[in-house]
């Protein structure tokens, strides 16, 4: 191998430098004579180094002075030393995502959305994947019920059971101080009040009931045991109480 | 374009808001809320056709299936938008490190073939051009 590519670059022995051997040319072995006729070398490599096929000679490359030189590759002005995020304008994105805290929960991206979606889809048989997968059989249409298939609905009368109610149930959500929040209907509710509540559907803000109940609870407990006339209240101010005449 | 995804939207928030009042309705069901139950059945299927009628504009829209396991971990999918860009972000960086290092490499290996070599490597230069420096 070393003395084939020392016949290709072959050189007179004062040309060569002591340095050629770090370049892997061979240690010290002096270079045959150079060829007398300066037309460019069509050296056949030997079959020991295997047939690689018409892939190495070209006849583009036959003609060229150096064996197995091709033409450059057309060069192409995107690549990767260029920075592709302000190449496609994609700084504001960047800056969005990448520059502010994303929040982890599903719900905090679907603020709207009721029931608890934070969980994982695999639990309640809800995932997106299991509807790519396995896609339900449908017909094309959508047809509207008749009244005929109406009678399949008929409920019984009086609340679910517990273990059914958890459909309607919103996650905890942070409440803030300042806002005003407008009421959802809540649950149970009379059949009247989903119609009244499109009025307020527009403001699109929910509160749980019983935690609602809790916290007029708690407010009211507060204000008792403020009110001077509550009896246990250590050490009432006088000054309070004359406030509130 | 965010004219139909704003329709569809419309449409989706109206039909999820049509389910929510109709599971209220179911939990406390009373006889004379049965009106109420098939009115709302009945525009959960108008709420589907509505929405069906949004998939002819949004025929060319594509969703990575990613971004739909985020979905069904619970997750922020915009968190698959920021990981992608990070992602993007470093490849880039590793790639321009990688083009940086082998044109600081071509051009030493021409400068040192340059000595030992002169006129062989006059006649690369002749026949690919000088090389700019790196």
């Amino acid at each position: 191998m070393t003395e084939i590519f020392s016949s290709l670059y072959a050189q007179s022995d004062a040309q060569v430098p002591p340095g050629s051997s770090a370049l892997g040319f061979g240690p010290g072995k002096p270079p045959p004579p150079p060829p007398q006729s300066a037309v460019p070398m069509t050296v056949q490599i030997p079959h020991q180094l295997g047939d690689e096929g018409p892939c190495l000679r070209k006849p583009g490359a036959m003609n060229e002075p150096f064996y197995l030189l091709r033409e450059l590759p057309a060069g192409n002005e995107l690549t990767g030393s260029t920075n592709l995020i302000t190449h496609y304008n994609l700084e504001h994105s960047y800056n969005k995502f990448c520059g502010k805290k994303v929040k982890e929960k599903l719900s905090n991206f679907l603020p709207e959305l009721p029931g608890m979606i934070d969980s994982p889809g695999s639990q309640d048989g809800s995932s997106l994947r299991s509807l790519i997968e396995k896609p339900p059989v449908c017909s094309n249409s959508f047809t509207p019920l008749t009244g005929a298939m109406l009678t399949g609905f008929r409920l019984h009368t009086g609340p679910l059971p517990e273990q059914y109610r958890l459909m309607h149930i919103q996650p905890p959500k942070k409440k803030s101080k300042h806002k005003h929040r407008h009421h959802r209907p809540q649950d149970p509710l009379p059949p009247e009040t989903p119609s009244d509540s499109d009025h307020k559907k527009k403001k699109k803000k929910r509160d749980d009931d019983p935690d609602r109940k809790k916290k007029k609870k708690d407010k009211k407990k507060k204000k008792n045991r403020h009110s001077p006339d509550h009896p246990g209240v250590p050490g009432s101010q006088p000054s309070s109480s004359s406030s509130l005449r | 374009m965010a004219e139909k995804f704003d329709n569809l939207e419309e449409h989706l928030e109206k039909f999820v808001e049509n389910i929510r009042q109709l599971g209220i309705i179911v939990s406390d069901f009373q006889p004379s809320s049965q009106t109420g139950l098939n009115q709302k059945l009945n525009f959960m299927i108008t709420g589907l056709q509505d929405i069906d009628k949004c998939r002819q504009q949004l025929h060319d829209i594509n969703v990575p299936l990613e971004a739909f396991e985020y979905i069904d971990q619970g997750r922020n999918p915009q968190l698959y938008t920021k990981e992608c860009l990070e992602r993007a972000l470093a490849k880039n960086e590793q790639v321009k490190g990688k083009i940086d290092t082998m044109m600081k490499f071509k051009s030493l290996l021409i400068s040192e073939l340059t000595k030992v070599f002169p006129e062989e490597m006059a006649k690369y230069k002749a026949i690919h051009g000088d090389d700019p420096p790196s």
